[in-house]
């Protein structure tokens, strides 16, 4: 401990310098900790849990193409199938086509939806408003906020793929882990739209047990296997990170990346400790003079290069703590916000990011530290400056 | 007689540069006795702060043998000889070589860091150590507060904080304008009276060499003269200084 204020001083020597690398160092790391973040977020189960019971089925060639709403009948009759229902995924815009207008609109069947997402809680209007009207809509609780609407409201949903324009009112707000979803009765596209009629996007499974979990995917395929239109069923996990797969192997992406973010505060480090280590030739062979033994001064140049780093994380954690909130926010109004639900401070991240941070502060210093120590004394002193 | 503290034995001291192998000290022979105040003198290339830094143990020779009092320096392990220097020799820089993140306090207690010493305890030693420099003063000074001959006073109070029984100094007053080379040269004399310290200085100039109580002239890596100034405190006077210094 005696040894800090040293360390410490030292490390601020060349003021300027020392502030550069550690806002060298707080950027990368920030920006670490976003891309963990999201990664775990990806991961994440916003359901608390719930979510480990459902199955998504759909046709196996892909979301675009429609499964007959007869097979409903035959899943429910599945063992360990608990509940069934549907949605159908609408499209159409809002307003106009701009991202702040995007979020997901979903033709359903509203009292199997509801019982199905027993982790929604309805926060205003009534539930049997909304199932009882055919023209209803439940809404998330933020898109209410960002629209401004109130109970009773009405809106316009255009359809594009679908052409048929929906007229809605808001008869119930909805609290989950999406918030900014929209979802109506299915039969207001149907009437609309009698061609699409008896056919689904995706059925929803809530099973009974997580044994029952496991097993029902092979069971419903199987059943469907040698049909018109055989399907695919996955856990809702599964279901969610196939959209996540379809921009490529994300996480080999953020890893890579990360890996290169390490990789770089690694060099700006190195060089810092190298730069510092150079200049101090001379002190470092006085302070051997004086007695300082290689293992000492070898702790010290290390020590001053984590607290380096160390100072780079913490700043870095300070920053992405006070940052964090208004990131997910941002991002639970955008198009992300099914992927931003799940975002959290998770502790792994931090710890990963601070881990990463003094792992390169360690080896960034141990070149540096050990030449210092190695070098003569009496060449240490001849040399000036 | 006195007790020699310092005993060099046919010290031969070589380095090689590239596949040139260069002799700096060849054979060199020497006993320095406790209490004694001696000027190393020599042209430039002669030995003298090779022999300063292997009486310091900061350097091996590369055959013979080095005694400072019971220990055998030249045959220690690193470890052994970072701990011993840290307990018996105080150095003096010709430039100071102050940590110029420290104040002039904390550069004394650095010293004092590598012993057992408790923090009042070192503040007390470091305080003194000051006291003797008459810097008391300037205790919160960094380096680049302080003149040259501050600096070199400061550097001089660290040597002796943790009071080791002997102090090499290599050309303390070479950077310093002539009246606080002589304060330093003052200030070693009294260490040297008063504290009862083994000095051995290397310098150029002859006055400094002149305030010491003998003076070893080295040339080309072997003695060529060794003089004791007449009674005990003597000194040697700068025209022998000068004289042995020109070689004549």
């Amino acid at each position: 401990m005696k040894f800090v204020p040293y360390v410490f001083r030292s490390l601020f020597r060349k003021k300027t310098r020392s502030i550069l690398t550690i806002a060298s160092i707080v950027l990368p790391f920030f920006v670490i900790c976003v891309l963990g973040t999201l990664l775990m977020a990806l991961d994440a189960d916003t359901s608390g849990g719930k979510g480990m019971y459902r199955l998504v089925v759909r046709h196996k060639v892909s979301l675009g193409n429609a499964i007959p709403e007869a097979y409903r009948e035959r899943i429910a009759q599945l063992p360990g199938v608990k509940d069934v229902t549907i949605l159908n995924w609408f499209g159409g815009q809002y307003r106009d086509n701009r991202p702040e207008n995007m979020f997901a609109r979903f033709g359903c069947e509203p009292e199997s939806l509801l019982r199905i997402f027993d982790e929604v809680t309805i926060v205003e209007g009534k539930a049997a408003d909304w199932t009882s009207d055919r023209s209803g809509a439940l809404v998330g609780e933020r898109l209410m906020k960002r629209y401004g609407w109130k109970i009773g409201d009405k809106f316009v949903l255009k359809g594009d793929i679908f052409p048929i324009n929906l007229e809605l009112t808001v008869r119930a707000v909805f609290r989950g882990s999406d918030e900014t979803g929209v979802y109506f009765d299915r039969k207001a596209v149907e009437e609309g739209l009698p061609l699409v009629k008896g056919q689904v996007g995706t059925f929803w499974i809530k099973a009974e047990s997580a044994d029952a979990a496991q097993r029902l995917p092979r069971a419903v395929d199987a059943m469907f296997e040698n049909s018109s239109a055989p399907t695919k069923t996955e856990t809702e996990k599964e279901f969610q990170n196939g959209f996540v797969s379809m921009l490529g192997n994300v996480k080999a992406v953020v890893t890579g990346i990360s890996t290169a973010i390490a990789l770089v505060i690694l060099l700006i480090s190195a060089n810092t400790m190298a730069m510092a280590a150079r200049e101090r030739v001379t002190e470092i062979a006085v302070l051997r003079t004086l007695g300082f033994g290689k293992p000492l001064i070898l702790t010290l140049i290390l020590a001053e290069s984590l607290l380096l780093s160390a100072t780079g994380a913490f700043v870095g954690l300070g920053l992405f703590r006070i940052a964090f909130p208004v990131l997910k926010e941002g991002l639970l109004n955008s198009p992300m916000a099914g992927f931003a639900a799940g975002m959290q401070l998770f502790p792994e991240v931090l710890m990963t990011g601070v881990g990463i941070t003094l792992l390169v502060g360690l080896v960034a210093g141990i070149v540096p530290a050990i030449r210092s120590a190695q070098r003569s004394i009496p060449d240490g002193l001849r040399q000036v400056g | 007689m006195a007790e020699p503290l310092i005993r060099i034995e046919n010290v031969v001291k070589q380095y090689t540069r590239d596949t040139q192998v260069l002799t700096v000290l060849d054979g060199l022979s020497l006993e320095v006795d406790k209490g004694e105040f001696v000027a190393l003198m020599g042209p430039s290339g002669s030995g003298k702060t090779t022999l300063l830094n292997l009486i310091a143990g900061i350097d091996r020779p590369t055959s013979g043998r080095i005694l400072v009092g019971a220990d055998e320096v030249s045959s220690m392990s690193e470890g052994a000889l970072a701990k011993w220097r840290s307990e018996n020799v105080g150095f003096i820089f010709q430039l100071y070589n102050l940590v110029p993140v420290l104040t002039a306090f904390e550069n004394v207690e650095l010293p004092l860091l590598l012993t057992r010493l408790s923090k009042a305890e070192r503040k007390k030693q470091a305080e003194t150590a000051l006291a003797v420099v008459a810097l008391s003063d300037r205790l919160d000074h960094y380096p680049r507060q302080l003149s040259g001959g501050q600096e070199q006073r400061v550097a001089i109070a660290r040597a002796i904080a943790t009071d080791p029984a002997l102090l090499v100094a290599d050309e303390p007053t070479g950077d310093l304008d002539s009246k606080s080379g002589e304060e330093i040269l003052v200030l070693l004399e009294r260490l040297h009276s008063e504290f009862g310290k083994t000095i051995v200085m290397v310098t150029h100039d002859p006055k400094a060499a002149a305030r010491a109580h003998r003076l070893v002239h080295l040339d080309k890596g072997v003695l060529k003269e060794d003089v004791r100034a007449k009674g005990e405190k003597g000194e040697i006077g700068v025209a022998a200084a000068a004289a042995i210094a020109a070689g004549k």
